[in-house]
């Protein structure tokens, strides 16, 4: 289900994968074991019609009316900072139960733990309970996960990006093994008595099922776009140029603006958007005829490459990004060295708002949606949560009820005073109130928050004073294209991929990369899509016919 | 640098001397160097050292850059505009490098002092011909380098002791490397018997063997092998990953990594999303470098003492292998 990365770089785990070490790598000190699933695993599909029947019953909790109402995974959107807050949780929810250890990814700096931290303290007091938080680079976590849970040692409340889920090994087992089987807690009109969870979208519970049943809290997606292509507007307008609407037009753009000896390019990695652009599917769709066809046989994905290997034959392309990986195309995006990459659409408003402090005219947007030659462009997406909270195993009912009373009060909507202190933490120490009214982070605030308790907030879009458009924008962009999002054709499916299926797809993309690069000529796609079908695609195309067939879809 | 003194050196020798003799210094068959060779040395040193103090210089510079002048170079920043500290106030400020520094400092000398007991205690023994089972530990020894141990196993062990969230877990898991073993292990025995014999003859024991005449007559490689070892502790990162949970004990590589890669979004499909996971505020690539720099300095520091053993202690142990 990966799409592939233009960009990616052959790391080490995939030198592993593609030298075929996989499970069984243990070189250089055993820190690599269990980046790969077990070697002949034939993969396991949970049916999609008993997913239905444990998940709870929708309930929406609008605490506040929405400037701009969500629809579907689409977040709400508000434009301005409410003046006053309402109390979402009115009963503590701690039950005097001992403290609760977390565990959650974290990209960045760690900030100060349990005990020297106001924050924690604050929101722990309004708990009443002890949450004592650890928060683990998010870049190795599923190295960590693998000895964590091999060795069956997990936290109360274990955060799981859904990324990682794929590379731990039998991950199904350990789900069974390990975490709380929540179904009973949470299954129809049980999930009521936290109103707060029964309020996250359905689409976001459908994926927190595992052989049936419910075993994760989700963290739902505020985005469902894989990706976005982001242009600099203001660059493109100071230097009257339109955005393009055909992919001539985007490529006589690039010729207008690269000039290599003032050191830009117009493009960075876009190959994905091209795709899209193209009509071509993210990985399956099915055929008129029934049976999947994979997207290296749709003549669109040809297409597509053949447009952007011209790009860069024809140096367009920024040359750190010719060279693969580890261009830090955001800071060449920010610097005007390339104007156009394609990014999560979750980078928006971060890059916005700190350039424009730099450069008050600093203005990206997502490039509009455009087809070829009449046909209609594809956006990949789905609605699959961002990250799972497990709760650990064994704990007691008393006990699972408090922790999904901690979850519930997490989950509070925005307007609440819940939602703030979770979010900004308390005013006056953490934030101070910008003219508007929304909250201003202080230094101590910058330190002290790191998402310690972001488990499985309500997704939502709020104007905030430095990036006052965003909102609209971003809101916008969905709104505008949702129509266009590619059907998941294995929502809620729980899927654990055949092995060698997970292990074909990165040496497929480092060979369609030397493709785009020019390192070897357009007519070798035939040849790597044979190769790829032979060595786990067929496989793959198998496992996942059954899957649907299996669930009459 | 080295080449343009070597350049002056043989110009001088050239220039100073009469021509005859110091052709004669030459042997017969070796040519004297022409100007083009020369120069190609030249380029080839020149380049070489080039590829290693280049990324150190744009480190440095960057760090000492202000914001301003890091975005007008869009990246690493190569030629110093102004000497700005505030990274270094930042990242000092925080307390959490400034103790990511001690602890570390702590490991490393700690870790290097068990570390060069242990593997000394074990080569000696291992060194001796007549020593209990040495044949099969050695073996048992030389296993581990074929056979490893596992991520969950490891875990498991660490755990089991007790050692989760302590700096202990940062050096009992990797105490003896068996390749530093090997290297002492062989230079011990490149000691003569003879020397041992007559110590023991003046009443020496075992342990005054190895104290008074083993380790004084082996500093060079002692000296190199606890430089590996603390060079070892200084870097490892990835067993903090798996055994510190604790926020507040995190070594500097740990927190390196952290700083480095803030605000990154992770490489993976479905990132799309604002992951609430990713810092709102990233460090600047000034503090992200001051950062590095923090983390080189060390090595930096230490190399240059330690060097002049290095050609003599490594070599001795890779040849009598």
């Amino acid at each position: 289900m990966k799409p592939s990365l233009p960009g990616a770089s052959t790391d080490r785990r995939t030198l592993l994968r593609m030298i075929g070490l996989g499970a069984a790598a243990t070189v250089g000190g055993s820190t690599l074991a269990g980046c790969s699933k077990e070697a002949g695993s034939k993969g396991t599909a949970t049916k999609g019609d008993a997913i239905r029947e444990v998940l709870p019953t929708h309930r929406p909790a609008e605490l506040l009316k929405a400037d701009i109402p969500g629809e579907g995974p689409i977040p709400q959107g508000y434009l301005s900072y409410p003046r006053q807050l309402v109390d979402a949780v009115t009963e503590q929810p701690g039950k005097g139960g001992g403290p609760i250890r977390t565990m959650s990814p974290w990209w960045g700096p760690t900030p100060p733990t349990l005990g020297s931290n106001s924050y924690l303290a604050a929101v722990n007091a309004k708990l009443g309970v002890e949450v004592n938080p650890s928060l683990q680079d998010g870049t190795t976590y599923a190295d960590k996960l693998n000895a964590m849970l091999g060795a069956r040692d997990v936290p109360d409340l274990l955060m799981v990006p859904n990324w990682e889920v794929d590379k731990v090994a039998r991950f199904s087992d350990a789900t069974k093994a390990l975490f709380e089987d929540l179904t009973e807690h949470l299954k129809g009109d049980a999930a009521a008595k936290y109103p707060y969870l029964a309020a996250l979208p359905t689409g976001a519970w459908e994926y927190s099922v595992w052989g049936g049943r419910l075993y994760a809290v989700p963290y739902p997606t505020d985005g469902p776009f894989a990706w976005a292509l982001f242009h600099r507007k203001d660059l493109l307008d100071r230097a009257g140029l339109a955005a393009p609407t055909s992919p001539e037009e985007l490529y006589e753009l690039g010729r207008k603006v690269t000039d290599p000896a003032k050191g830009v390019w117009a493009f960075g990695s876009i190959f994905d958007m091209v795709q899209q652009f193209y009509g071509c599917q993210q990985t399956w769709r099915k055929k008129p005829g029934g049976g999947l066809e994979h997207k290296f046989e749709n003549p669109a994905f040809k297409a597509a490459l053949e447009f952007t290997a011209k790009l860069f034959k024809d140096g367009l392309v920024h040359p750190d990004t010719v060279a693969s990986k580890g261009a830090d195309e955001k800071q060449l995006f920010k610097a005007g060295k390339i104007l156009m990459f394609q990014d999560g659409l979750g980078a928006w408003q971060g890059l916005q708002g700190e350039q424009s402090k730099v450069l008050p005219s600093f203005n990206m947007q997502p490039l509009p949606v455009f087809g070829v030659h009449g046909g209609q462009p594809v956006i990949w997406g789905s609605e699959k949560p961002v990250f799972f909270t497990f709760l650990k195993k064994g704990a007691g009912t008393d006990r699972v009820d408090e922790l999904l009373r901690v979850l519930n009060w997490c989950a509070a909507p925005f307007g609440s005073r819940e939602f703030e202190l979770r979010e900004y933490g308390a005013e006056g120490r953490h934030f101070t109130r910008g003219g508007d009214g929304s909250p201003v982070p202080s230094d101590l605030g910058r330190k002290e928050l790191g998402g310690q308790y972001n488990f499985c907030r309500p997704a939502v879009k709020v104007t905030s004073g430095d990036t006052p458009n965003y909102v609209q924008d971003y809101l916008g962009y969905y709104r505008k294209n949702i129509t266009l999002m590619e059907k998941d054709l294995f929502a809620g499916i729980k899927l654990e991929l055949p092995a060698n299926w997970s292990k074909v797809l990165q040496p497929t993309d480092d060979k369609i990369r030397d493709i785009l690069r020019g390192r070897r000529p357009i007519s070798d796609l035939d040849q790597v899509t044979k190769e790829f079908l032979a060595t786990g695609g067929e496989e793959g195309r198998a496992f996942f016919a059954k899957a649907l067939a299996d669930n009459g879809r | 640098m080295t080449v343009k003194l070597k350049d002056a050196t043989v110009a001088s020798a050239t220039g100073g001397v009469p021509p005859r003799r110091s052709r004669n210094r030459r042997p017969p068959w070796e040519e004297p160097p022409t100007p083009l060779g020369l120069f190609g040395k030249g380029v080839v040193l020149v380049l070489l050292v080039a590829a290693v103090l280049v990324p150190l210089w744009a480190v440095l510079v960057t760090s000492l850059a202000s914001r301003e002048t890091i975005d007008a170079a869009g990246g690493m920043v190569m030629v110093p505009r102004e000497i700005d500290p505030s990274a270094y106030l930042t990242i000092f400020n925080g307390g959490q490098i400034t103790r990511a520094v001690w602890i570390s400092t702590l490991v490393t000398v700690l870790g290097t002092t068990v570390s060069l007991a242990l593997t000394v205690l074990a080569a000696y023994g291992l060194s001796r011909p007549g020593s209990v089972g040495h044949r099969g530990l050695l073996f048992f020894f030389l296993l581990t380098f074929l056979i490893f141990p596992g991520l969950v196993p490891s875990y498991l062990v660490v755990t089991g002791l007790g050692l989760k969230d302590s700096i202990w877990s940062l050096i009992l898991p990797s105490a003896i490397s068996v390749f530093n073993l090997v290297v002492i292990r062989a230079f011990f025995m490149n000691v003569p018997g003879e020397l041992l014999d007559s110590a023991r003859i003046d009443g020496a024991g075992e342990f005054r063997i190895l104290t008074r005449i083993m380790l004084p007559l082996s500093k060079a490689v002692i000296a190199v092998v606890g430089l590996f070892y603390a060079v070892g502790y200084w870097n490892a990162y990835f067993n903090s990953v798996l055994y510190i949970d604790d926020n507040d004990k995190f070594p500097i590589q740990r927190v390196l990594q952290s700083y480095i890669l803030a605000g990154q979004s992770p490489n993976v499909s479905g990132a799309a999303v604002s992951l609430p996971g990713v810092t709102a505020y990233p460090p600047t690539l000034a503090v992200k470098m001051a950062v590095v720099v923090v983390t080189v300095v060390p090595a930096l520091i230490v190399y240059p003492f330690v060097q002049r053993h290095f050609t003599k202690g490594v070599i001795t142990g890779a040849v009598k292998g």
